[in-house]
């Protein structure tokens, strides 16, 4: 169990890359969404116009802003910090474990923070202007059960499967990650060959909760690849 | 005396290439043991090995009698830093030094200060842009500060400059010497390292060449130099584990001790003889060929388990 702490704490050891570069990415995306609402508030569109609302909320720039970052996050915390922990002589078992957790940690923070900033956009009436930017229909469009839970789900996949593409490239070398990727491809084309003729029905019946449980199989997917690629993997 | 590592008929493949081969060996508790042999030698493989970063293809490896792989007891009380580091992206010393008490239960504050100074280790440039011998100091403070029961040093003087080797030589003899260890530790620098070693062991090809006290170094092998004609007639039918000639002088390096009927017909001949040093013993068992007849392993008394 110390293990498993002490590797939680090794993770969390990059304070800044965990608590401040997603709020400089947030507060950076918010900064660049109100300069293009102001673009258009220039040239002649209206805050508080059904066309501005639709408008801003369909702009889902915060999630595109955050997901490269976090997927690098999610590499970087277990290709470089894997063999630096083995060196400070974690096991695997409690590095991976470890990982995990940082995960669930990391994607509670950030879902924290966005339900606070969705709160304070709410309160001010939209930054007193206008302006959307964690009010938006990928994010809920304002429900806080939404926002949290596709914050949350939504981080910790790309923080897991950041973290078995790395775990893979640790390895295999480069031939890792090219070969989870032809992998993820072949199933999502397999996929595609079997269900497009029912596209249409799908689409109908889609229900928010099947995105939740897709998350759900990715992150337990990313996590036990992570500790199957790693359990057996050397450091040289 | 117990042994802190012992390693029985280990071998350890990567593909078809044999990075170790049968090897067998023990590290008493308490003793600086220089693992030394030539780049690609298999000294990096025993450490990764006894270190449970690497497992064996096949044998037996104990450390503190248990195997290390996945064995948080064990490992707990190791420490190996590689010659070749890898820090996570972004860190700095702080880093460093802040999370290496977590997993170090006897790591020691003062020591780390202390290496961090003498060494000038900048505290405000990213670890990946350090200089190589800068890289190396960070690595002596894990190692030393660590104070593991068992600290495995890897290269550790790469690109240090000569104080930074000085420091590090005094700073670990001082430190072992009020808080005792199993150190094993690979170098190239031999003649600056030999006096800490109590024990050697040289690596060649994967297989452990020598292996005993650093007392018993002086009659492992001897150097014959003089006239080509008399440097053949004295070593042959000796084992040759290496040899250089020009322009008619001949110089060859021994296996064993200078016998005094050697010694004596030397003296009649013109030739000089001498005890191979460290250096050249470790230099003569890189250079010989594989199949080179002196291949006998030579293992001294108290060396294996």
């Amino acid at each position: 169990m110390n293990a498993i702490v002490s590797t939680v704490k090794l993770h969390l050891n990059k304070r800044a890359a965990t608590f401040a570069v997603p709020l400089y990415i947030a507060g950076m995306v918010a900064v660049i969404s109100v300069l293009i609402s102001l673009v258009f508030w220039r040239s002649g569109s209206l805050p508080g116009t059904a066309g501005w609302i639709q408008g801003s909320q369909s702009n889902p720039g915060i999630v595109y802003a955050l997901v490269g970052f976090l997927v690098y996050l999610g590499v970087a915390s277990v290709a470089t910090t894997f063999p630096f922990a083995l060196t400070l002589g974690a096991t695997r078992r409690a590095f991976v474990t470890g990982a995990l957790i940082w995960d669930v940690i990391t994607s509670a923070y950030i879902a924290i923070i966005f339900a606070v900033l969705n709160a304070i956009e709410m309160a001010t009436h939209h930054w007193i202007a206008g302006f959307y930017i964690f009010d938006i229909y990928v994010l809920g469009a304002g429900d806080y059960g939404r926002l949290v839970t596709i914050v949350f789900l939504g981080v910790l996949s790309c923080l897991t499967i950041g973290g078995v593409f790395a775990a893979a490239w640790v390895r295999f070398g480069a031939r890792g990650p090219q070969a989870i990727g032809v992998v993820i491809i072949l199933v999502i084309l397999t996929a595609l060959i079997f269900l497009v003729p029912s596209a249409a029905a799908i689409a109908a019946n889609f229900q928010l909760w099947w995105l939740a449980v897709a998350a759900v199989i990715a992150v337990v997917l990313s996590s036990v690849g992570t500790w199957l690629l790693l359990r057996p993997a050397i450091v040289r | 005396m117990t042994n802190v590592i012992e390693i029985g008929s280990l071998t350890r493949s990567f593909g078809r290439t044999k990075a170790l081969d049968d090897v067998t060996l023990a590290v008493p508790e308490g003793s600086i043991c220089g693992l030394l042999g030539r780049n690609g030698a298999g000294k990096t493989t025993i450490m990764s090995i006894v270190s449970g970063q690497d497992r064996p293809t096949s044998g037996r490896v104990e450390v503190f009698g248990q195997s290390p792989f996945e064995n948080e007891s064990v490992l707990s009380r190791i420490s190996f830093v590689r010659d070749n580091q890898r820090y996570p992206d972004n860190y700095r010393l702080h880093h460093v030094l802040r999370i290496a008490p977590d997993f170090a239960p006897n790591w020691n504050e003062e020591v780390a200060a202390e290496l961090v100074e003498g060494f000038r280790i900048p505290e405000k440039t990213d670890i990946k842009k350090l200089s190589r011998g800068q890289l190396s100091s960070v690595g002596i403070v894990l190692g030393l500060a660590s104070r593991a029961p068992l600290t495995l040093l890897d290269e550790p003087y790469l690109g240090l400059d000569v104080t930074g080797r000085a420091l590090f030589h005094s700073m670990l003899l001082r430190d072992y010497a009020a808080h005792p260890r199993t150190i094993v530790l690979s170098t190239h620098l031999i003649e600056e390292s030999e006096a800490l070693f109590d024990r050697v062991v040289i690596v060649d090809r994967g297989r452990i060449r020598v292996d005993c006290e650093r007392d018993e170094v002086s009659e492992l092998a001897f150097t014959i130099t003089g006239s080509t004609d008399a440097v053949e007639r004295l070593s042959a039918g000796h084992p040759v584990l290496k040899s250089h000639s020009v322009a008619g002088l001949k110089s060859v390096t021994v296996q064993g001790a200078i016998a005094d009927d050697i010694r004596a017909e030397a003296r009649s001949l013109g030739a000089q003889m001498a005890p191979a040093s460290l250096q050249e013993i470790v230099a003569a068992f890189g250079e010989e060929p594989p199949e080179s007849p002196a291949l006998d392993i030579k293992v001294k008394k108290g060396a294996r388990a």
